[in-house]
């Protein structure tokens, strides 16, 4: 599925506009049968989701599905009327945003759970769940389960979520190596999910938006067949946010292809103002 | 690990494990559990693992399937349980390793590791174990202790508004802007010079913005956890991280 590369703009809590382009792509990659993974923009509200479901038969992606559906609706919702009751305990020290983006995935958390037990198979399905949302200058970062989030910043790929795996706690805790846990027969054991439990416990977690910051949301599908430096470099070398998710998941594929695999890219770059950016940006658009 | 003890009239007769596939029983020589008697069916029920718990199911048995006494047609196995097919009893019991759950982990030993890079979920109580084990491990845990202690920046030299800042935000910027929580005074101080972002296990990840930090006089490549006593320098000013109660 396809998106082609529009244009949102973030307004700052200081009047400076952020312009944010995007791009995203997901596909089956070259082994799987289905595509499980699911993903959601919702510019209008600068709202990023993307998530991987699991359980057998089509079971993964109705979850997946299910997940983005409900915290983009939800989102949705607060946005038309912001005293919408929240899910959940208020995160302290956590902006409005943050706070409703954890509420909205509590609520995917919710409909998941209800779903698998009228669903056949064996009553179980879950997803993975990444999200970002561009407020200002401030992002704010969910996440349950392993897809992640990676920013490039400075030419630098810096993964901004922890993996809610066994093999990642064990690193976290100096129990093992980044290395062991990359080529660990466990690396794919989770510890949280949307949809398993009653009740999830979703890991915030804010950033400074810095011009020229690109934002990158993925399934496993992507970082089990690239390395971060392989995936750095085609954010860096891509011309805009379209072409370098296209070229991520066509290099995956490449390199195996072996989950189905889905990336967002965010650009933030500065607004250009002035007579001669005006004239810069009527050639380009017209060209 | 469960095990199911075979006995005719109080001998045992044999002993089989139940590991993460299923133990089928009946007088058919294909069976887990092979019970040669004319009152059990060729396929009379079985035994398997479903979410950390021990199931049985009769497979519709001409005499039936009977735990404690009460015939069952799909029920929940406890260690201690009396199973009856045909005149053979069948107790459950289970050995001094770790229970098993759909992914067991007990300490030193591993999750069996799921099929072909499936993604799946550590069981609930397996789950829990863990978490725990790992915190008990020296580091601040999930579970929340007693008193949370406040990460908190000490001004050791540089023009600050303040000269401490008990960090409560999800997002604590260095700078000028309206943004920055500790503000940097002067005509050339960057906007935003560095953030902080607090994650789980109230850790704080120390980022650069506008510029890079250095940690305790190096400067930082990626996001990187401050740990208590660490010094950040940027942007002319230093600060301490510590945690206070």
């Amino acid at each position: 599925m396809m998106f082609s590369g529009a244009r949102a703009k973030a307004d700052s809590e200081r009047r400076m506009a952020m312009e944010i382009e995007f791009g995203a792509r997901s596909d089956v990659g070259c082994v799987r049968e289905n595509n499980e993974d699911s993903y959601r923009v919702a510019a209008e509200m600068n709202l990023f989701v993307l998530s991987d479901g699991m359980g057998g038969l089509a079971s993964g992606e109705i979850a997946s599905r299910l997940s983005v559906d409900t915290v983009v609706k939800h989102c949705g919702e607060a946005a038309a009327n912001p005293s919408l009751r929240m899910m959940g305990a208020r995160i302290a020290g956590a902006s409005e945003a943050s706070n409703r983006l954890a509420s909205a995935i509590r609520l995917a958390n919710e409909a998941v759970y209800g779903a698998a037990k009228q669903n056949g198979n064996d009553g179980r399905m879950g997803a993975t769940l990444a999200a970002v949302r561009f407020e200002g200058e401030r992002m704010t970062v969910a996440h349950v389960g392993d897809s992640r989030v990676y920013r490039l910043r400075g030419g630098n790929l810096e993964q901004l979520t922890r993996d809610h795996s066994f093999v990642a706690e064990q690193v976290h805790h100096g129990r093992m190596t980044a290395e062991e846990a990359s080529t660990s027969a466990l690396q794919s054991v989770l510890l949280r999910a949307i949809g398993i439990e009653a009740e999830v416990d979703v890991d915030v977690s804010e950033e400074l938006l810095v011009e020229g910051d690109t934002v990158l949301l993925c399934s496993d599908g992507l970082t089990r067949e690239l390395s971060d430096e392989q995936i750095g470099g085609v954010l860096e070398e891509c011309e805009d946010a379209q072409q370098a998710a296209d070229s991520l998941v066509e290099l995956a594929k490449q390199a195996g292809g072996g989950d189905n695999v889905t990336v967002i890219v965010v650009r933030c770059s500065p607004k250009p103002t002035g007579t001669l950016a005006r004239i810069g940006k009527w050639f380009r658009d017209s060209a | 690990m469960s095990k199911l003890v075979l006995k005719f009239e109080n001998s045992v007769l044999k002993e089989v494990p139940v590991g993460t596939s299923e133990v089928s029983i009946g007088r058919s020589p294909e069976n887990g559990l092979v019970i040669d008697n004319p009152a059990v069916s060729h396929y009379h029920a079985r035994v398997f693992q479903e979410e950390g718990r021990l199931m049985l199911e009769d497979f519709g048995s001409l005499n039936g399937t009977f735990v404690n006494g009460q015939r069952v047609k799909m029920v929940t196995l406890k260690p201690g349980d009396s199973v009856m097919v045909g005149k053979h009893t069948i107790v459950v019991t289970e050995s001094r390793e770790a229970s098993s759950g759909l992914i067991t982990w007990n300490g030193n030993a591993r999750p069996a590791a799921p099929k072909i890079n499936e993604t799946v979920m550590l069981d609930t109580k397996a789950r829990r174990d863990f978490l725990q084990q790992v915190a008990a491990g020296g580091e601040s845990s999930q579970i929340a202790p007693a008193r949370v202690k406040v990460a908190t920046l000490v001004v050791r030299s540089g023009k600050t508004d303040r000269k401490e800042y008990a960090l409560t935000d999800k997002l604590t910027v260095v700078g000028k802007s309206a943004m920055a929580t500790v503000k940097l005074k002067g005509w050339f101080a960057p906007k935003a010079a560095a953030q902080l972002s607090r994650r789980e296990g109230n850790e704080y990840y120390l980022g650069a913005a506008d510029k890079i930090p250095s940690v305790n006089g190096t400067p930082i490549s990626h996001p990187t956890k401050l740990e208590p006593g660490d010094v950040i320098a940027v942007a002319g000013i230093e600060l301490e991280f510590v945690y206070r109660d």
